[in-house]
């Protein structure tokens, strides 16, 4: 049927399905991998000098509490998360259309800042014990500088990434369904249980698979509050230890478990990938609380607001109201441009780069190209402490090899060309974020489907020409959320920062951290409002543009 | 003489697993009106979409005007096939206007071409509207325009009366009478309603399964069917016709 297949025929096929659009797809994705590809590589070298330090030491600390991290983070993310979604899809009460966006802003305090300001809260000289025992109330603070303490500023900081996806989920699903259940004598509990909790599964699995990247992708925090964890042994293994063969072992063992979780998380969604079709969505007819169950349900949800933006927001106003004299210079503006620079330079570029990864492989028939390209938009996955890593390796290896060869040949000293470059950090930045990028381009290229580019290619434009004229206009609100998503999350981006950073540069993260981790706690509090401001405006504007 | 010619053609979505169109052979007359029918999933628009370009076959070959446009090993880009194609969801652009959508295919704007169009399809006035402001047989008729503009040898139909009331298709059918007398165009259209297809196709090529079952003349076809589907086609064409007259009678 498909007749005999030569080795020229197979050639000539090949040079049919080619083009050059396969060439920089391929190109682009062997750029954005060179990271990963340098960790899996290194891994053939053996392990480090220190290794059996750390396994005698300190791995058990870094398995036992990075799984205490997980198994936490997930509970209380789920229980915060999955209960303000529900009751602010299914009830009506005072103040609810508010909450709906309120209840995402905490998203705009980096995960590290929260757990300075709750330091600032909760501790024996912090601000709610002092104003307790003013009012006579003998509370002399809650340690929050452990284990426990970090799932619980960590969930705070993260519960939206669940809050959003089962928000949307819920109210996809509200309408006949509910109706159904209803009419068959269900009681709004017995829906959410039996009907609305296993319809939404999938979207709080994909949620929580968000927030456990970033668990598992904190240094800040974990740092702060004296918690070992891989992240922070990636840390100290290659500049307390100074052996980058610990680091990438640890680096692996990481990368394993996480990718392990998205198996785990896959696997669980195998046959649960429901789609209600339009005749469901009858729209949502929410139950209008009354009396105690409205002050109950405005109580419920109002608790991760407060303990979440509210109170860690206060401390950092107080703190910047005290602090401000000594912290508002020059340089501190010169930061707050750098920052906003770097952040918007970045953002162009993912997206720039998530959009040819969207197009480009659609532009060519080499089977294989698209599955290819979704892989090189697995950098979210991968923490960036370790992407650093992946970064510094080939590139100090090009520096040295440019040192040597100057010197060589010019008899010139040149010192580090390509590390400690703001390209270098930019690349970095693309590599982790673009996924985050690639997520709204391509769901509004879909949106637009394919017979509006196939007419466009009938009536003779060229693939670029039905990009200009026809794609990219109604591409615009996906690609103003892709760089509005990748701006806020760079403007918040620390570990990766602080180890690829231009020395001569300051971002406003690093600044933070670096306050925090001079014990000058309350000076981190401007660069901290900083990036709060600016991402709650971002985080405003995109609930706007995209209504989720 | 034959202005498209399709030889053992094969295609198949999962390298060779199942095939969604076999052993297709066709040829389709230079001026004619082709009707090509069949069931939903029979392969009637992946058939037209090897034809236009926009997919490549697995094995066979498709000529278009004696010239070898797609086999194994080649594809000549749509845009060089000296096709117009109406989408069955019309894709229109909808951040153009109407003089804009029709003028999309020329080189450069051409207001006189633009303007004759317009009269063609009877919406003189509408040139500064946006799709979204049109009712769907209007948008519907901005869309052939739209194929027809670059003057192409053969203009392909998805479904093109899918979602017109009986009025509109009336209106419609003979419209895509008038150009194709106007224009000389091969017109070839996808439908599933054989009604259709009488009312408007000189010739009819039914698709079963991905498989040509019958083609020809549409009067001999339904004259003398060779297959079970065309048969129980016909016979339930006259059971319906008879149910309507008895109606009527009544």
């Amino acid at each position: 049927m498909t007749g005999k297949w030569g080795v020229g025929k197979l050639f000539r096929r090949f040079r049919r399905d080619f083009s050059s659009w396969s060439a920089w797809t391929l190109l682009l994705g062997m750029i954005i991998g060179i990271p990963v590809f340098t960790i899996a590589v290194s891994l053939f070298n053996g392990p480090g000098q220190m290794w059996g330090h750390v396994t005698q030491h300190l791995l058990d600390d870094y398995l036992i509490n990075t799984i205490f991290l997980i198994i936490g983070c997930s509970l209380l993310t789920l229980l915060f998360g999955v209960s303000s979604a529900w009751f602010v899809s299914e009830y009506d009460f005072p103040g609810r259309r508010h909450l709906e966006w309120i209840l995402i802003l905490p998203l705009a305090i980096p995960a590290y800042i929260t757990a300075y300001a709750y330091k600032g809260l909760f501790g024996y000289l912090g601000s709610i014990p002092i104003l307790s025992r003013q009012a006579g109330i003998p509370f002399q603070g809650i340690d929050l500088m452990n284990l426990p303490g970090l799932v619980f500023v960590l969930s705070l900081a993260l519960y939206p990434y669940v809050y959003v996806s089962t928000r949307v989920a819920f109210l996809r699903q509200a309408g006949r369904l509910k109706e159904v259940s209803l009419l068959m004598g269900l009681k709004p509990h017995q829906y959410f249980f039996r009907v609305a909790l296993p319809l939404a599964r999938p979207a709080i699995a994909a949620g929580l698979m968000l927030v456990l990247m970033e668990v598992l992708n904190d240094y800040g925090a974990a740092h702060y509050y004296g918690v070992n964890t891989f992240t922070t042994g990636i840390f100290r293994s290659w500049f307390s230890l100074e052996d980058p063969q610990t680091a990438i072992y640890l680096s692996a063992i990481l990368v394993t478990i996480i990718f392990a979780l998205l198996w785990a998380e896959k696997w669980q969604r195998r046959k649960k990938s429901y789609s209600l079709t339009a005749q469901f969505s009858t729209g949502n007819h929410r139950i209008r609380a009354r009396g105690k169950t409205k002050a109950g349900i405005a109580g419920i949800v109002l608790i991760p607001v407060l303990f979440g933006f509210i109170l860690p927001l206060g401390q950092l106003i107080y703190w910047g109201v005290i602090t401000w004299t000594r912290v508002l210079d020059a340089q501190f503006f010169q930061m707050v441009l750098h920052s906003f620079g770097i952040a918007l330079i970045s953002a162009l570029v993912t997206t720039l780069a998530a959009l040819m990864l969207v197009y480009m492989p659609s532009w060519n028939r080499l089977q294989g190209i698209k599955p290819f390209a979704r892989s090189a938009t697995m950098g979210y996955a991968i923490p960036g402490a370790i992407i650093a890593i992946g970064i510094l390796i080939p590139t100090l290896a090009a520096d040295k090899f440019l040192i040597d060869f100057m010197n060589e040949y010019f008899s010139i000293n040149t010192g580090l060309i390509i590390n400690g470059t703001i390209a270098v950090l930019v690349y970095a930045y693309m590599v982790r974020f673009l996924t985050v990028a690639y997520n709204p381009v391509e769901a509004a290229s879909l949106k637009i489907g394919k017979h509006l580019p196939e007419s466009s290619r009938l009536l003779g434009s060229s693939r670029p020409g039905t990009l200009r004229k026809i794609e990219l206009p109604l591409l615009k609100t996906g690609l103003v959320s892709a760089v509005a998503l990748v701006f806020v999350d760079v403007l918040k981006e620390l570990p990766m920062t602080l180890i690829l950073k231009p020395y001569q540069v300051n971002t406003l993260a690093v600044k933070a951290y670096g306050y925090a981790s001079d014990e000058m706690v309350a000076e981190a509090a401007l660069p901290s409002l900083c990036i709060i401001v600016t991402c709650a405006i971002f985080i405003w504007y995109l609930n706007k543009l995209t209504g989720t | 003489m034959n202005i498209l010619e399709v030889q053992s053609l094969y295609k198949s979505f999962d390298a060779g697993r199942t095939y969604v169109l076999k052993d297709i052979h066709l040829s389709v007359e230079e001026g004619k009106i082709y009707a090509l029918i069949g069931d939903s999933g029979s392969g009637k628009t992946t058939l037209f979409r090897l034809i236009a370009g926009l997919e490549p076959l697995d094995t066979g070959t498709i000529w278009i005007k004696n010239k070898r446009m797609s086999d194994e090993t080649r594809l000549v880009p749509p845009h060089e096939r000296g096709i117009g194609m109406v989408f069955q969801d019309l894709a229109l652009f909808p951040h153009l206007t109407v003089s804009r959508n029709i003028s999309f295919g020329l080189a450069d704007h051409d207001d006189d071409k633009v303007k004759e169009m317009l009269i063609l399809i009877e919406l003189e006035g509408y040139e500064n509207r946006y799709p979204h402001q049109l009712s769907i047989g209007q948008q519907q008729r901005v869309a052939i325009a739209r194929a027809l503009v670059i003057n192409p040898e053969i203009l392909l139909l998805d479904e093109p009366f899918s979602n017109l009331d009986e009025t509109l298709k009336q209106a419609l059918r003979g419209k895509l009478l008038t150009i194709a007398n106007r224009f000389d165009t091969t017109m070839f259209l996808i439908t599933h309603d054989v009604r259709d297809a009488l009312a408007i196709a000189e010739k009819g090529i039914f698709l079963q399964d991905g498989e040509v079952i019958e083609q020809g003349p549409m009067d001999t076809i339904f004259n003398n069917p060779q297959s079970g589907y065309v048969r129980s086609v016909k016979h339930n064409l006259t059971r319906s016709a008879e149910h309507i007259l008895s109606k009527l009678g009544g």
